[in-house]
């Protein structure tokens, strides 16, 4: 999001702009001008997104994508650090994996989706792992170069007041990381997202995908936009979920 | 940057090579549903290319990532452009992309199946929509990291809209537009061959997904190869590009 | 520079325990380089250094850029190795950091932590000496008042201007409690009237703890200003001395911005000083 000062003309007209879309989107409709096998109104998808959370297991399902989501990304992002941290403070270690670590960086993590799917397969144990190998890849390589890019001249004040190893990762390298390590983080809520759903369509395991791709085979597509929506409504929500810990954490940057 | 010892200027290759070789050494004579070892992945994709079917699912692949790209990319750069100037427009348009942005293109693809059918436009739609919002984003903000200082130089110099754009917006954000370009490929490229693995038969995805489900791991491993071939190789040329044409540029 | 007896420089050295005064007793040196030399690749910067700090001697070395004064101080900490000669600490060569030399970089904002408050980051060279918890705090908010820091204990560094950030550096580097006090050229990026109120604060606080202080400047009259000694350098010194001229500072302490640079000693070592510039650029 742009770092702007917020402004109440900027906020009022940004959502001047969002209801004109969704009126135009409504005005579409009414008129016919496309099928509505294709394009169901708001009013439907508002409908049937009531209806499949209230009665239907909407709820659930969404709930399940959440977890898997969640779990891998924590997952990834602890491994992601762990590592990064282990790589990116030793100039041996990344003497050594630098260049193999170059050769991915530039296929997005999710580029490694096809590759674990036909290593590891789908059965719903091997999901998890996965999401958290697919969306490790931003916060390992942020993560890396957060611990190498440390200002040499806390380096000197580190070895002056002759730190040790362990204290300087904590005391200096992890803190100096976290910015970078935090972007890598958000990077990887996208792409666990991603591959949750990727995962649940191509498993045929029970959660928001799932429920999309049946809506979408049984041409229903009022609940077909609903769960798109709902989808991308939980991105929305975990990514500022996430905006506002970075930003408290990272209150120094100012 | 490094020693002169040959050692040390390729010890980045020596890990990955040590993992080959152990895999080739591990798996050598085992027969295995999943994994082949890379003697036989090298061999099965010598014959695909020999014999044309790898060049020809690549070319159908390359099209639609580039088509998607030129699509999603072309409009997302336009718009990034127009947002990036107009601080207006930005902060109006600021809710509804966020809004927006979440949506995993993949979850896309129903929608898309619905209206287009199996097939080239259904790819087409799912790669575009992808590169759409990262060019747009990147775009804006390469327009807006333009210095300050260069704005007022603009100002006092008395040049017009056209002008400022041409001279000095433009020049100045090009190399990290450039840089958005090329992650756009990468993405591009990634989107279009897991979209395959459902959609088109003629596809590197598809055929990717086929070999699995065939059990033949030495093609389907070979094919995993290929498509990272492609990536890095086009991450690469690009890279040598920005490199010869920025030379003091940003980049990632 | 210690041979000579009769100076006005004031003895910081303890009165004996007879009540006597204080004879002009040969101390040993804290400091001493010994025929120094320094080589970058093929290029020799420092040559046959040789001078000795004594405990509590405020020693300013001036010269021209490349001269090799950042590398001097680095030589003292231990992370620069000579390449030739030795220099010694206490009679030991220096082998490597030592907890009790604090070293002050010009280029404060860098070598601030800028996720820690304040006091955090005073804290930090606490930590690294193994102090007790229970001592910190009371240390910490100590050090801040004798720098004038204490109603910022909270703020992040960012928030502060840079004369406050530079003096939290010599916060932390007092919070070492150090035998020898290294300063890189420590007010260049400050306005006058923070480097002048920095410089007698500064040379307050080393007087109190007696302090052993290099002090590196390209200004001339700061450094005759500050110090006891003053170590004029040469760049590119060939087969000479790296060392080209030493003065002697006899102006009384404590000093004092106007009536100091007024007096005619201060004047007469100006000129001195002028007239070195003048042959050396």
């Amino acid at each position: 999001m742009s770092n702007d000062r917020w402004n109440w003309r900027g906020a009022a007209s940004s959502v001047t702009v969002t209801a004109a879309l969704l009126a135009g989107w409504a005005v579409v409709t009414t008129l016919g001008w496309v099928s509505p096998v294709f394009l169901p109104s708001p009013q439907a998808t508002a409908q049937a997104l009531a209806e499949g959370l209230r009665e239907g297991d909407l709820l659930a399902l969404a709930w399940g994508t959440v977890e898997r989501m969640v779990y891998g990304w924590v997952l990834a992002s602890l491994i992601g650090m762990a590592l990064g941290a282990l790589i990116g403070s030793s100039p041996v270690l990344r003497a050594w994996l630098q260049p193999m670590l170059e050769l991915v960086r530039p296929l997005p993590a999710s580029a490694l989706t096809p590759v674990f799917i036909a290593l590891i397969g789908l059965s719903p144990a091997m999901v998890l792992l996965v999401i958290a190998f697919g969306a490790m890849w931003p916060v390992l390589l942020s993560t890396v170069h957060g611990f190498a890019a440390v200002e040499p001249r806390l380096s000197e004040v580190a070895e002056v007041l002759q730190l040790s190893r362990r204290e300087f990762i904590v005391k200096i390298g992890l803190p100096n990381a976290l910015p970078d390590a935090l972007a890598g983080m958000r990077l990887s809520l996208t792409i666990a997202l991603i591959l949750a759903i990727v995962g649940e369509m191509l498993a045929s395991q029970p959660g928001l995908g799932t429920a999309i791709v049946m809506a979408a085979r049984s041409f229903r597509a009022a609940e077909l936009f609903a769960g798109v929506a709902l989808l991308g409504l939980i991105g929305f929500v975990s990514n500022a979920l996430l905006g506002a810990v970075e930003r408290r954490l990272l209150r120094w940057q100012r | 940057m490094t020693g002169p010892t040959p050692l040390r200027r390729w010890r980045g290759g020596v890990l990955p090579l040590l993992l080959l070789i152990a895999a080739e050494w591990c798996l050598h004579g085992v027969q295995s549903d999943a994994l082949a070892p890379p003697t036989r992945v090298l061999a099965s994709l010598w014959e695909g290319l020999r014999d044309g079917t790898l060049l020809g699912a690549s070319a159908q692949t390359l099209l639609a990532a580039i088509g998607g790209l030129a699509i999603g990319g072309g409009l997302g750069l336009l718009m990034g452009l127009w947002l990036g100037l107009a601080r207006h427009a930005a902060a109006a348009a600021a809710l509804s992309i966020e809004l927006l942005r979440p949506l995993p293109s993949m979850a896309l693809a129903p929608i898309a199946m619905l209206v287009f059918g199996f097939g080239y436009r259904l790819e087409l739609f799912v790669v575009a929509f992808t590169c759409f919002f990262p060019m747009l984003l990147l775009t804006q903000a390469a327009v807006r990291s333009v210095e300050p200082r260069l704005l007022e130089v603009a100002q006092v110099l008395s040049l017009n809209v056209g002008q400022r754009a041409a001279k000095i917006v433009l020049p100045a954000a090009l190399p990290r537009v450039f840089v958005a370009f090329r992650l756009s490929v990468g993405i591009a490229l990634v989107v279009a061959v897991t979209t395959e693995i459902a959609t088109n038969p003629q596809g590197l995805g598809y055929a990717l997904i086929a070999a699995q489900q065939a059990l033949a791991p030495e093609r389907m491993l070979a094919l995993l190869v290929w498509v990272g071939l492609l990536g890095w190789g086009l991450s690469a040329g690009l890279l040598a590009l920005e490199r010869r044409w920025f030379r003091q540029g940003a980049s990632v | 520079m210690k041979s000579s007896a009769a100076t006005t420089r004031v003895q910081l050295v303890p009165a004996m325990h007879d009540g006597s005064a204080p004879a002009a007793k040969p101390t040993l040196p804290l400091i001493v380089f010994d025929k120094v030399a320094l080589d970058f690749g093929a290029r020799r910067v420092i040559n046959a250094l040789s001078f000795e700090m004594q405990r509590g001697e405020f020693v300013c070395v001036v010269g021209p850029s490349g001269c090799g004064k950042t590398t001097l101080l680095r030589l003292l900490t231990g992370l620069v190795k000579p390449s030739g000669g030795e220099v010694r600490r206490d009679g030991h060569p220096v082998a490597g950091p030592a907890r009790d030399v604090a070293i002050v970089f010009q280029d404060y904002a860098k070598a601030l932590l800028p996720w820690r408050t304040v006091a955090g980051n005073v804290s930090l060279a606490l930590e690294a000496a193994r102090t007790p918890k229970s001592e910190r705090a009371a240390r910490i908010a100590a050090l801040l008042q004798k720098v004038g820091l204490a109603a910022h204990a909270d703020k992040f560094p960012t928030q502060l201007s840079g004369g406050m950030q530079q003096r939290l550096q010599i916060a932390r580097c007092l919070a070492q409690e150090p035998a020898l006090l290294l300063m890189d050229e420590p007010f260049g990026a400050l306005d006058a009237m923070t480097r002048q109120s920095l410089q007698d604060e500064m040379l307050q606080l080393v007087r109190e703890a007696g302090t052993t202080v290099l002090f590196i400047t390209h200004d001339l009259e700061e450094a005759i200003y500050l110090g006891d000694t003053v170590l004029a350098l040469r760049a590119n010194p060939g087969e000479a001395s790296s060392l080209a001229r030493s003065f002697e500072v006899g102006l009384t302490r404590p000093r004092n911005q106007l009536a100091t640079r007024e007096d005619p000693e201060f004047l007469r070592l100006r000129r001195l000083a002028f007239d070195y510039l003048q042959e050396h650029h």
